[in-house]
């Protein structure tokens, strides 16, 4: 009966009786899936900014750099819920939370107390224009069922790129025309 | 030995807790009962207690965004804590307005009106976290007693 599984940990406590935690003289126990600190993979990011979007307490900003170099992703811990919510939208998975609760800081740490990351632009190889980077896991999804060089296809900006295809497809179906 | 220096050292021990709740929805306050009454976290370890007068407190544990109905109230608390007394803000609400950040009744942040020394963000933080805050005030109480 899975329902009385509660009675075996109810006698062991009143056995064991209670217990104090050896923390903050020794280490504390935490749960793997403790939602901690939010950090961020900048390699993973492609920069939707649907973290920002979903944020109830308003903790992510995203600003990009005056000279195109990238763009800034900051999160304040001083604001932020824990909600998960982040994690759970983002679509490449560059959002996890850790098990780091070790948030209690001094007044005058308050406004550094960030999670700060940079994610830097691509130049395009063909025309030079600046590129949001794309995770080879996202570019293998997408490009799954094209004969395209993918390799070659990420260091391209969008408009290359559609260039770049185009010239091969062309090239494939006047190879079949031809047999 | 002069008695009252011999009260001085005995009374760094033991700073008392004081809690003050700002508008809080009440998440933050269960954990700071739960890092005081439940065995397994155990803040009376460090000395800590609550007491039930802000006259006999050292430090002030703040909870919630400060709204506009309570302002007044939480100030007038907190000047009747003798000094030297020190301010900790436990959950977002009070160090940043939070969720409630923006909101017509929120006064907030708590530091436009109060000293804050140490923040506990979290929402709410577990109680393990409180007990690292209220260390750190205790650093900040030592140093302020000149101990």
């Amino acid at each position: 009966m899975i329902v009385f599984g509660f009675l075996k940990v109810l006698l062991g406590n009143v056995a064991k009786g209670p217990a104090t935690e050896p923390f903050p003289l020794g280490p504390a126990t935490t749960p793997a899936r403790f939602r901690g600190k939010v950090h961020m993979d900048p390699a993973l990011c492609v920069g939707c900014a649907i973290c920002r979007h979903v944020c109830v307490g308003n903790a992510i900003h995203i600003s990009e750099r005056a000279d195109g170099s990238g763009y800034d992703w900051v999160l304040w811990h001083n604001t932020c819920a824990l909600c998960g919510l982040c994690q759970h939208y983002c679509p490449t998975g560059a959002i996890s939370m850790s098990n780091d609760w070790h948030n209690a800081h001094l007044q005058a740490e308050k406004d550094e107390w960030c999670e700060s990351r940079f994610v830097p632009y691509l130049v395009c190889e063909r025309c030079g224009a600046h590129i949001r980077p794309l995770p080879t896991s996202v570019a293998g999804r997408l490009y799954a069922d094209n004969h395209v060089d993918v390799a070659r296809i990420l260091r391209l900006c969008p408009q290359c790129r559609q260039i770049e295809t185009a010239l091969h497809e062309g090239v494939r179906h006047d190879d079949q025309r031809v047999a | 030995m002069h008695p009252m220096n011999a009260f001085k050292k005995l009374a760094v021990r033991s700073p008392w807790l004081f809690r003050i709740n700002a508008g809080s929805c009440n998440g933050c306050d269960v954990e700071l009962v739960a890092t005081a009454c439940i065995p397994r976290f155990d803040v009376e370890r460090l000395g800590c207690r609550y007491c039930g007068s802000p006259r006999h407190a050292d430090i002030v544990l703040i909870t919630g965004p400060l709204n506009l109905r309570i302002r007044d109230k939480v100030l007038r608390v907190w000047d009747e804590v003798p000094e030297p007394k020190v301010a900790v803000a436990v959950g977002i609400c009070p160090i940043s307005g939070g969720v409630f950040r923006g909101g017509y009744t929120i006064d907030g942040p708590m530091d436009r009106y109060l000293p804050i020394d140490v923040n506990v963000p979290g929402c709410p933080p577990r109680p393990q976290a409180i007990l690292e805050g209220v260390l750190k005030a205790r650093e900040v109480w030592l140093s302020r007693m000149g101990a």
